[in-house]
């Protein structure tokens, strides 16, 4: 496939190798929808934005089965980019990445809706002398809108393939194939003047790129105008520094601009803005005039100062009911057929250690963690539900309010909605925050917010802590909403601390768009809740399963004499002894060694507190009918014969699991976002001392009260 | 089965389960985000051939 001569002379080797396309575009206009289209790939998507915050690659086939490669770039509104995700996106299309060769060409998707804003980044993409093909996705919005884009003269005048498309309903994909297998893309013909003021200053800075970064003359004159309206502040790996020479040149003009008076970045942004606004007016049409839209209206309701609070706290509540009365019936078939599993086998095997492993260690443990799966994918089924229809942007929106009273933005709380789902995640989400002090603010306190791997160990404590039949429901959606709204409220609490302590600063001045609502796209929503329950259940059948085996080994070794209680067989096992040792530090929050084995073990994870359990006191069980963990945790004993799991050491264990940080992939993420273990570490310390510190003082206070 | 032999193979499989974690803590050094656990995507994605 041919390439413009140029391009050639500037990628190596790009005209051996199969083109290279990198996927474009301002934040949730449809990129990763796009890019799922093209390559048949599962890639996350969702209706707010900032989904995407790395590169992704797959390979899409042109109509000839020809192999293009093609990059998902996070969205950025300007080449100028503000936080680390962005930058991302102007390294890879600048060649700054070692990592990632310059993409030959450049797939620039526009939300129609939104034509004029979105061509500010595609007027800076063309600066880069790169074939561009330009998308306009979301035209079936913007006909609804009333608009009526003239894509053929906006192709005339820009120069290059301008294909209409709806992504989502796979509309405009055969053209868009078409253009990309185009051997003979053109390069822009849309010129551009930049101001006389400027001018000059582009010159000297693009030939000083050329000759001192060894930059191509195109891509030099694309980095001279970025360096003259970006102040650089990002700085990801892969970016190199400028030259000397380029740095003195750049600093010169700027010095001698400031003594003028001349507002140098304003005058080329402005300047920008006249063209786009000249050429927006000749191709896009207001056809009609439309009242408030579908949207307007929800919007009234869902981010009104008062009702706004209301609809979140239903849509809450309504996430919780369903969790605790969908789930009913599926888990008591699961948990039905782990018992029948594990008396099946112990009826069939001779008493052995082999026998114990399988029952007491694999199935119990693996067993107790599976039960909660039908709750996890209903979990996540609301969760893909919310981002799918855009309500994600609205909460952000309404908690916005809160945050900057804290200190932090809105924008601070898409990654903290998406640690409801998992930290990890969420942490990766900060990359969309611009002010590195707010970003580790952030990634302190996201794994406060309840992640699903604490929704088994809080099922099964509400279990035990309001075990009778006719509790109502609405007691323990109560529960479990408090457990969530505290681990809300610590977060917001320790962000506020930080910010006035350790990471001082402004609050930010948040701008985020407020997407259309859509319909949920429910085979996005089922592949992605099919895949967190498949990621559920081979994590349980992997870690949890080893972790089980050697937990069951640790409790059984050394052997007890023969004829002793398997109780006393577990005291004096490594895990009990091990259990015993840090019993002192733990009983003053009302746990005993028992529990102290489940909260070492779920070191590693929060949900292998629950296999323990399920290891611990199946071990102790002498039974040889297997009894629902729930069961076997309310007929625990101290050894002076009081009840272990009173509803206030339930309670208390819960509030203990909100705030303590047990998850080492979350501390390893923590430590790769952060470049070092100085706040994983910190994170760990505070978050586990804050854990014990409350738990003391719910549990003495508790008592103190007579519970 | 005898308890000797069942012993030995608990033991075995114990043994299995410790070699099996240690790998795989060493392996997610490797691997984008938290290794695939949490369902964040992957950096490269694998596509299928057209059919």
């Amino acid at each position: 496939m041919a390439l413009p001569a140029h391009i050639s002379a500037t990628a190596a080797g790009a005209t051996s190798r199969q083109p290279v396309y990198a996927l474009v575009g301002n934040p949730n206009c449809g990129k990763s929808t796009l890019f799922n289209a093209l390559t048949g790939l599962k890639q996350k998507v969702g209706n707010y934005p900032g989904v995407t915050v790395e590169k992704k690659v797959g390979t899409a086939y042109s109509q000839h089965g020809q192999p293009i490669t093609v990059i998902d770039l996070p969205g950025t509104y300007s080449l100028a980019a503000r936080s680390p995700d962005e930058a991302v996106t102007r390294d890879v299309l600048l060649g700054r990445r070692a990592d990632t060769a310059q993409p030959d060409r450049i797939l620039c998707i526009v939300d129609a809706t939104n034509l004029e804003r979105n061509l500010y980044l595609v007027h800076q993409i063309l600066d880069l002398g790169r074939p561009v093909i330009l998308v306009l996705n979301m035209m079936d919005l913007a006909t609804r809108a009333g608009l009526e884009i003239r894509v053929d003269h906006l192709e005339k005048l820009l120069g290059i393939p301008v294909i209409a498309c709806e992504a989502l309903h796979q509309r405009g994909l055969i053209e868009l194939k078409l253009a990309m297998s185009r051997a003979d893309l053109p390069l822009a013909r849309h010129a551009w003047t930049v101001p006389a003021a400027i001018a000059p200053a582009v010159s000297e800075i693009a030939a000083a790129l050329v000759e001192g970064d060894r930059k191509s003359p195109l891509v030099a004159r694309a980095e001279a105008l970025l360096l003259l309206t970006d102040q650089d502040s990002v700085r990801v790996a892969g970016s190199t520094p400028l030259s000397p020479r380029t740095t003195e040149i750049l600093r010169a003009w700027q010095s001698r601009w400031t003594q003028e008076g001349t507002d140098w970045a304003g005058t080329l942004v402005s300047s920008r803005y006249d063209v786009i606004g000249a050429l927006a007016a000749e191709v896009v049409q207001l056809r009609t005039e439309v009242g408030p839209s579908v949207s307007d209206k929800i919007d009234a309701i869902a981010t009104h100062a008062l009702w706004g609070w209301l609809v979140l706290g239903g849509v809450m509540t309504l996430l919780f009911f369903s969790i605790f009365t969908l789930a009913e019936s599926p888990m008591n078939w699961i948990d039905g057929h782990v018992a029948s599993l594990s008396d099946t086998i112990k009826a069939v095997m001779p008493p052995g250690d082999l026998r114990d492993l399988i029952t007491d260690g694999a199935i119990g443990g693996v067993g107790g963690v599976l039960v909660f799966l039908p709750q996890i994918l209903i979990l996540f089924f609301f969760i893909g539900l919310l981002e799918s229809t855009g309500y994600m942007a609205r909460a952000a929106f309404i908690m916005d309010r809160l945050m900057s009273r804290v200190g932090l933005n809105g924008k601070s709380f898409i990654p903290m909605l998406s640690s409801y789902a998992c930290a990890i995640p969420g942490i990766m989400a900060t990359r969309t925050i611009e002010d590195p002090k707010d970003r580790l603010v952030t990634i302190l306190v996201a794994p406060l917010m309840s992640c699903s791997a604490r929704l088994p160990v809080y099922l099964l404590m509400i279990a035990a802590l309001v075990p009778g039949e006719r509790v109502p429901v609405f007691t323990k959606v109560g529960i479990m909403l408090f457990m969530y709204a505290l681990g809300t409220a610590g977060a917001f609490f320790f962000a506020w601390l930080f910010k006035r302590t350790l990471l001082k600063g402004e609050p930010p001045l948040m701008i985020m768009e407020l997407p259309p609502y859509r319909l949920p796209g429910f085979k996005d929503v089922a592949f992605h809740m099919l895949e967190r329950a498949w990621i559920f259940v081979r994590r349980a059948g992997t870690v949890i399963l080893g972790i089980s085996i050697i937990l069951w080994f640790l409790s059984a070794y050394p052997k007890a004499p023969a004829g002793a209680t398997p109780t006393a067989q577990l005291a004096q096992s490594f895990a009990g002894r091990a259990g015993h040792a840090i019993e002192p530090l733990i009983k003053p929050i009302g746990f005993d060694w028992q529990i102290g084995i489940g909260l070492i073990s779920s070191f590693a994870a929060r949900e292998v507190f629950v296999s323990t359990m399920g290891v611990v006191f199946n071990a102790e069980s002498s039974a040889e009918n297997t009894a629902p963990l729930r069961t076997a945790l309310l007929s625990a004993k101290w050894p002076d014969g009081r009840i272990l799991f009173t509803p206030l050491v339930c309670f208390t264990l819960m509030i203990f699991y909100v705030f303590a940080m047990q998850c080492m992939s979350t501390i390893a993420v923590v430590k790769r976002e952060t470049n070092g273990w100085k706040w994983p570490i910190f994170q760990t310390l505070y978050m586990t001392g804050t854990a014990w510190v409350l738990s003391f003082i719910v549990y003495q206070g508790g008592r103190a009260f007579g519970f | 089965m005898s308890p000797m032999i069942q012993t030995c193979i608990a033991l075995v499989l114990v043994v299995f389960a410790v070699a099996g974690l240690i790998m795989r803590a060493f392996a997610k050094k490797k691997s984008f985000g938290c290794g695939d656990d949490c369902a964040c995507s992957s950096r490269t994605l694998k596509t299928k051939s057209p059919s």
